[in-house]
């Protein structure tokens, strides 16, 4: 019972990392407003700083077993955490990248786009940690309507413009059809906790079609075929930070949540969404590698490559298993090195030649051997060569589906991987074997894009050796 | 003639004039081509919801209704519209292949969803009106800001946050680039 206003609010106390990602928000708010013009420069060290803080202060958060605040309505324990952890990481390598763009084509907004990231980060860990499907939807909301702002961000390019359009109409008209399904959720099953739509959940028409529409928009912001219309358009219109921060974070936060919600809420008649989602998992990772082949511009090759991407983590997600938790959140974490080394390459050369085009990259290695070699480490790593991280990724989560009797998808995942090896390789091809005219000139890296692409590098090249991660993953993930 | 009359009450009579205001105006707003046009039915759709909660007797539902959604957002809508520049054109036609198509989509997604609703069975459930009953102001705020299962205090805390977000989202998207930085 509520007696004393401590009580009240001790709910918050389990809530570490929301509330120092709060703090860091309103520090990098008021520092925006009193450092004014001329201190453009120290918020930028500010806000990084400040949040690299908040990141390391998130390793030491640690529960143990599941804990819940606010009677169900927040849900956290250590794979929560640690998947906060993982989305803290990538967010400060995008930080890491986007610096040079801040600091020069960005300057008078670069406190909005730092205040704008991390505010959709809140979202996503409220959406990772929500008990209850108010506390999901609000969630989601935040972590998309100020994406729409960040991905409009680059006023100079109408592409901006029309990429951010795309994105929130599709978002919005996502987010409907996603309520309508909660709504019916909420007429059939009488509440919105997990724990009680999963006891009132019968299997009835009418709560499949709610679990359907729910799916369908799901679908949309982790980009599945057919809902990923809008990725290709909004993925080359946005900033390459941003969309370098969409086809990570988003998309790794969203599957997650996904994820929890289908084992706590629909766990009970796990047949059904799983033939949806073989259907769902079949199309996406073809027609992603089928249109990535056919790609000229990077960002929207890599837009239709995390499409595909995105049908390999939903394997985890098929399996229903503790292994399938283990091996999506370990394939999410290895998937966000992996494309960040490629987005940090594209826009540190984006930012200084301005050039994006397959073809620009012909004969880069010649120029800029040490882009060329990261890039094709982040390609080797994508298309699942060993001995780089993606190859392990791709072996447990091909594992975790086999363990549940899925074979032929797993076949027909096997035979995708060949296809994406091709055109991951067109781009190493590209690189190291075309001949050019006027290749792209040597280009000088600032020092945040080399700390971030350092860090990327080392991710791919040993985290899949390190075995300590995946063991320490498999010790905190739960099934259904 | 006897299941006429017991079909017939008032309640039912003004929902479905309400009903048929809401189907006849949304359509319209989506089918009209001149921007403007569509916003004042978007203005009608939104009241004619309002009636469908004071129909339900939730006044304080209706009366957020009624000054958010039908008082400023459509206010803001017809600015938003006065203050894009080609007012006067009209939107594109569309060609009639995507209109079947997607005429083809929308209805079958609506026969799909009543069927499935009609098969449910919500119509039949008497216990609406002991649920509407005792939902006044005082339980609305208290449910908002209370810590224990259903209530809502976090979630009602988040939005705090996101709003504040989409402010400062809403004003980068609308704030002009200083003259030295065009070109």
């Amino acid at each position: 019972m509520i007696e004393t206003l401590k009580d009240y609010y001790s709910g918050f106390a389990i809530m570490n990392q929301e509330l120092t990602l709060v703090l860091v928000l309103i520090f990098v708010l008021l520092a925006d407003l009193f450092l004014g013009e001329k201190g453009k420069k120290n918020l930028q060290f500010a806000a990084i700083g400040s949040f690299a803080l908040a990141t390391i202060s998130g390793f030491t958060v640690s529960f143990g077993g599941s804990q819940e605040a606010f009677a169900g309505m927040y849900v956290t324990s250590d794979m929560h955490v640690l998947v906060k952890n993982i989305l803290n990481i990538g967010t400060l390598l995008v930080f890491f990248f986007a610096h040079y763009w801040n600091k020069n084509e960005n300057r008078n907004q670069s406190g909005e786009f730092y205040f704008l990231t991390l505010s959709t980060l809140l979202g996503m860990y409220l959406m990772v940690s929500s008990g209850n499907f108010i506390l999901f939807y609000i969630g989601l909301e935040t972590a998309s309507i100020p994406m729409a702002a960040l991905v409009a961000f680059n006023k100079k390019n109408r592409d901006s413009a029309e990429a951010a359009a795309k994105y929130i109409l599709t978002a919005a008209f996502s987010s409907g059809v996603m309520l309508f399904g909660i709504s019916l959720i909420y007429g059939s099953c009488g509440s919105l906790y997990f724990d009680e739509v999963a006891n009132a959940f019968q299997g009835l028409p009418v709560q499949i079609l709610a679990m359907v529409f729910f799916m369908a928009g799901m679908g949309f912001k982790i980009s599945l075929v057919p809902f990923h219309l809008w990725t290709a358009d909004t993925y080359q219109g946005a900033p390459t930070s941003v969309t370098a921060y969409l086809s990570v974070m988003s998309k790794g936060a969203a599957a997650f949540t996904f994820l929890c919600i289908l084992f706590k809420a629909f766990h009970n008649y796990p047949e059904i969404w799983q033939n949806i989602l073989w259907w769902i998992i079949v199309v996406t990772i073809t027609v992603g590698n089928l249109f990535a082949i056919r790609q000229k511009n990077l960002k929207r090759f890599l837009a239709f490559s995390s499409i595909s991407q995105a049908g390999y983590i939903m394997l985890g997600v098929i399996s229903g298993s503790p292994l399938g938790m283990t091996s999506t959140v370990y394939y999410i974490f290895i998937y966000l090195f992996t494309n960040l080394a490629a987005f940090g390459i594209i826009s540190n050369i984006e930012n200084q030649t301005g050039k994006v085009g397959m073809d620009d990259y012909n004969g880069l290695y010649g120029t800029n051997p040490k882009s060329a070699f990261i890039m094709t480490l982040a390609m080797f790593s994508l298309g699942g060569i060993p001995p780089f991280a993606g190859f392990f990724s791709k072996f447990f989560i091909f594992a975790a589906a086999a363990e549940q009797g899925q074979y032929l998808l797993v076949f027909i995942a096997l035979l995708n991987t060949i296809i994406s090896l091709y055109y991951y390789l067109l781009v190493v091809k590209a690189m190291f074997i075309n001949k050019s005219e006027n290749p792209i000139p040597t280009i000088k890296s600032d020092n945040m894009s080399i700390i971030g692409l350092g860090i990327c590098t080392i991710g791919i090249l040993i985290l899949g050796f390190i075995s300590p991660i995946y063991e320490y993953m498999t010790s905190i993930s739960f099934g259904m | 003639m006897e299941f006429l009359t017991a079909y017939l009450t008032a309640n039912n009579i003004i929902f479905f004039i309400l009903a048929a205001i809401i189907l006849v105006f949304g359509f319209l707003s989506v089918t009209t081509t001149k921007i403007l046009r569509a916003a004042t039915y978007l203005f009608f759709v939104l009241f004619a919801i309002a009636g469908l909660y004071l129909l339900l007797t939730y006044e304080f539902i209706a009366a957020v209704q009624l000054s958010v959604y039908a008082g400023g957002i459509v206010v803001l809508l017809v600015f938003a519209i006065l203050l894009v520049k080609n007012l006067g054109e009209e939107t594109e036609k569309v060609s009639c292949q995507k209109k079947l198509v997607s005429a083809i989509a929308a209805i079958s997604g609506v026969v799909i969803s009543l069927v499935t609703l009609f098969g449910f069975g919500f119509q039949n459930n008497e216990s609406a009106d002991e649920l509407t009953a005792n939902v006044n102001m005082e339980t609305i705020g208290h449910t908002l800001m209370g810590v224990e299962k259903y209530q809502y205090l976090l979630p009602f805390e988040a939005a705090s946050v996101f709003l504040l977000a989409c402010i400062i989202g809403s004003v980068v998207v609308a704030t002009n680039l200083k003259k030295e930085d065009k070109k």
